[in-house]
């Protein structure tokens, strides 16, 4: 083993404890940036009676955005954010499109384009007891 | 006569081949006087900008139409910073075209590039703080981008915007970001940038015994030249912002369906980032979006570290036989930019 | 090589003249532009600079000044901008800010026209509601009639809506979708008979922007909001032509009649001398017209005014009513449309349902007077009774009445 004097020990000690300071305080520094403020995200919106939307109806819910498909098995309620980057999907003649990158999805949510992977996702629905619609996003 | 302090920012006399226009191109000072002419449009757009939700965008119709001037300033700074993006580039090609990156000055080709992507983030946050309907979903995109890092995207996602949904929050951070957390670094790199310029042995140029012309000029004529300069660039700038607005749209409601009823209108990303948003649409966005694009940085960062170092006769001359493969990289990196950029543009 | 400092001292001049020149046109081009007016409506409080451009609209009526509720309120738009383009990019329904799909936030409100039931001022639920938005008896009829219903009740409207207080057992109409109808002779109806009802989707150009919400009755001219409403504006759809049930086309009117009476209606229709003299909202009132906040089957259940409401029968005088309560909607009625100087001990003629015709008078001689609301004519008219009419007081339909009274076209 050999001997290191006693002057290079400190100055190794020093650059250590300066390192680790300089570390600590970076991370301090994006620990601090970080942090999110809570914003309230609404995640549960009430679309009224279900007797607006009749059997068979496609209703557009921009607040959230979703479409409401009332079909013989029930409500359904689907995504209308594309699963490749967050844009809001329009409707066209074969199901849906995204404005910003040309994805494109079928009428039941299916990718029929690129560059989206992910099918559009299905919202929770809860019907209350006096028939209102409700749809959970998270 | 003692030589006045701005004089004294140039050394006594330099190479005359350093100070020719068909040699620089004049693309480095340009960019410096840019950003001189940033700082004070961005400083006087501060007394009245408001960088809250409710009223970024109408502060901003407020400069617009209402503030004396304000339109004309507001053009100043907008075009002041898309032409400083065209002449970082411009730069940028010039260095690795006449090999100038080679060392002792590879360190400041990274200081460079590093200026060079400071001022596309400064350009984008700006363009963020209009707060209009047209920049949501640039912002919710570019965002959401960050967040398909594995790993470490939801905390560099949350370092951006703070959290929460883009465009109804965000605005705050961006705003920090443009006036100061990116500000700041542009300004020190930009010092350190220049210092090292000078102290690299000024501007590129073959070494004494190589040049065809040994004139010396003096930091008179310099600083003559660089005047003369400025006000060829100032008096074009002026021409500009006092013809062609700036762009500016409805501001955004700060209801979420009004927002996305009003964005998906426009869902074009701003021209510096068109080539992105083309890639964007071929496939997985963390390769498309994140990937490559740093992929090309990086490539153009190596530039100077991987390829055969350049013949020292050749620094500093056009398109010399010794840099080939750095000349065809960068050829080849800008061709492919602008293709996408000109097919994003067309779709 | 070395700039000569003469030179450059040249150039240096050269280029100071062309820097103040073009700052001189920066200068020239911001004097240019007209300085921006603004205003700063005592509601909003809120600066805009609409008038700038628009100083000549007249005001749009002497309830809503521009100094109390501005542009911005009802319109909507960038009220800080002096770029048109820009200036108008955000507006509410375009040309019309009382759109049924916009109403709520340009003219609703509780200080405004969706304020509560009690105090009478739920305009919009009202409107909403009425068969002249919903089209529900014309939807059902056809629906049943090819078969797509078992009856005659109103379940789909030109668009949702719902009433749960109702009092007439409609709660809710769905929103009619006739492409998913199964008779192509529905889908013709949802083609071509759908829009021109006060919550269908206006048809495409200037003359139609403002046929549908509160516009397509109350604007009679540009920029005008009244209650003074003529008949020509009822017109404006009520008499526009004529439609076609075996190939469910609706058939424009090309013609210009020259008097009111060749003007009118269906070529077969009987009118008497007060039904082309007249003009309609004289006769009817807002809830026939505007809805009376509950959902109704079709026109003939809320339609209710006949002769008789004025002119009584041979058994009965009409209803009359003497103006006691200074808070009477008559007074407000008659403060907004400012025909006739209704006083508190006034007597008034009612309708069955108690509403007030305002702009009527019962004079000390036992007959009455009318003054037209949009014409501000006087009208006298005597009672039934003690008439030489021979009518049975329970056969009192229009029709009854037209057999004698009508002038044939």
């Amino acid at each position: 083993m050999t001997q290191i004097s006693r002057r290079d020990f400190l100055k190794l000690t020093r650059n250590g404890i300066l390192y680790l300071s300089g570390l600590l305080a970076t991370g301090g520094l994006l620990r601090f940036l970080s942090y999110a403020p809570t914003a309230e995200q609404k995640t549960e919106f009430d679309l009224g009676s279900a007797d607006q939307y009749p059997l068979g109806s496609r209703t557009s819910i921009p607040e959230i955005p979703a479409l409401l498909i009332h079909a013989e098995s029930g409500f359904t309620a689907l995504s209308l954010t594309c699963t490749h980057l967050g844009c809001t999907l329009e409707p066209n003649e074969t199901g849906f499109a995204c404005p910003c990158h040309n994805s494109a999805f079928d009428s039941d949510g299916n990718v029929t384009h690129g560059p989206a992977v992910k099918p559009l996702q299905v919202l929770r629905i809860e019907i209350t007891d006096d028939r209102n619609i409700k749809v959970f996003t998270a | 006569m003692r030589p006045s302090f701005f004089h004294h920012l140039h050394p006594p006399t330099i190479p005359a081949d350093q100070a020719r226009w068909r040699h620089t191109l004049g693309a480095g000072g340009t960019a410096v006087f840019l950003m001189l002419i940033l700082g004070v449009t961005g400083i006087l757009e501060m007394f009245y900008y408001i960088p809250t939700p409710e009223e970024a965008a109408l502060s901003v119709q407020t400069i617009t139409y209402h503030v004396p001037f304000g339109g004309f300033i507001r053009n100043l700074h907008y075009w002041s910073a898309q032409i400083l993006l065209i002449v970082s580039a411009i730069h940028l090609l010039r260095v690795v075209f006449t090999a100038a990156y080679s060392h002792p000055r590879r360190f400041n080709y990274l200081l460079g590039l590093a200026l060079f992507v400071l001022s596309i983030l400064l350009d984008f946050t700006g363009y963020i703080l209009r707060w209009d309907v047209d920049i949501c979903y640039p912002l919710l995109t570019g965002t959401n981008l960050i967040k398909t890092i594995p790993f470490i995207g939801d905390f560099f996602h949350r370092l951006a915007i703070g959290g929460g949904e883009a465009c109804s929050t965000g605005l705050l951070r961006m705003y920090v970001w443009h006036i100061f957390g990116l500000t700041l670094p542009i300004i020190i790199l930009g010092i350190w940038h220049a210092f090292r310029v000078r102290r690299d042995g000024g501007i590129a140029v073959p070494p004494p015994q190589a040049r065809t012309d040994n004139a010396r000029i003096s930091r008179n004529e310099l600083v003559r030249r660089e005047v003369l300069a400025m006000f060829i660039v100032g008096i074009a700038l002026i021409l500009l912002s006092s013809s062609v607005p700036a762009p500016i749209a409805p501001a955004m409601d700060s209801t979420p369906a009004a927002i996305r009823e009003a964005a998906s209108q426009s869902a074009k990303a701003p021209w510096f980032f068109l080539w992105v948003q083309q890639m964007l649409k071929w496939g997985d966005p963390f390769i498309f979006g994140i990937v490559i694009p740093f992929g090309i940085l990086i490539l153009v960062a190596i530039i100077p570290y991987i390829f055969p170092k350049p013949a020292d006769s050749d620094i500093g001359t056009w398109f010399p036989k010794s840099n080939r493969l750095a000349q065809i990289t960068m050829g080849l990196v800008s061709l492919i930019v602008i293709l996408l950029t000109l097919l994003a543009n067309a779709n | 090589m070395q700039t000569k400092p003469s030179t450059f001292h040249f150039l240096l001049f050269i280029i100071s003249g062309l820097l103040l020149v073009t700052l001189s046109l920066v200068w020239w081009n911001s004097s240019r532009h007209p300085a921006p007016i603004p205003l700063t409506p005592t509601l909003s409080g809120e600066t805009e600079y609409c008038i700038t451009c628009h100083a000549d609209l007249p005001e749009i009526s002497a309830s809503h000044p521009v100094e109390t509720f501005g542009c911005v309120s009802c319109h909507g738009g960038e009220r800080l901008a002096l770029n048109a383009d820009l200036a108008h990019s955000a507006m509410r329904g375009g040309a019309n800010p009382s759109d049924l799909s916009v109403v709520e936030t340009s003219c609703g409100g509780s200080n405004c026209h969706s304020g509560s039931e009690a105090d009478d001022r739920h305009h919009i639920q009202r409107v909403t509601t009425s068969v002249q938005s919903t089209y529900a008896g014309a939807i059902s009829n056809i629906l049943f009639t090819f078969g797509a219903q078992p009856d005659l009740t109103a379940r789909f409207g030109i668009a949702a809506v719902t009433d749960e207080n109702t009092k007439t057992g409609i709660t809710s109409l769905q929103a009619f979708d006739p492409v998913s109808a199964n008779h192509p002779s529905i889908q013709k109806f949802g083609e071509e008979c759908l829009t021109c009802h006060l919550h269908a989707e206006p048809r495409e150009g200037e003359a139609f922007a403002r046929e549908t919400g509160c516009a397509a009755c109350h604007s009679t001219e540009t920029h005008t909001l009244t209650t003074a409403i003529s008949y020509t504006q009822c017109n404006a759809c009520h008499n526009r032509g004529n439609y076609d049930l075996r190939t469910m086309t609706f058939i424009e009117r090309t013609d210009h009649a020259t008097t009111r009476l060749q003007d009118y209606y269906q070529p077969i229709a009987q009118f008497t001398q007060c039904e082309y003299t007249l003009d309609c909202v004289d006769c009817h009132t807002r809830s026939e017209v505007m809805g009376d906040g509950d959902i109704h089957n079709d026109q003939a259940s809320i339609e209710y005014v006949q002769c008789k409401t004025c002119h009584g029968t041979l058994d009965e005088l009409p209803r009359t009513k003497k103006l006691t309560d200074p808070n009477d909607i008559a007074f407000t009625l008659a403060f907004l449309n400012p025909v006739v100087e209704l006083k508190l001990g006034d007597t008034i003629l009612v309708t069955e349902k108690g509403e007030p015709l305002w702009n009527t008078r019962v004079l000390p001689d036992g007959t009455y007077e009318m003054i037209g609301k949009a014409t501000k004519q006087y009208f006298t008219f005597n009672p039934v009774m003690g008439s030489a009419c021979e009518q049975k007081p329970d056969e009192q339909e229009s029709h009854y009445c037209h057999e004698c009274h009508a002038v044939e076209k």
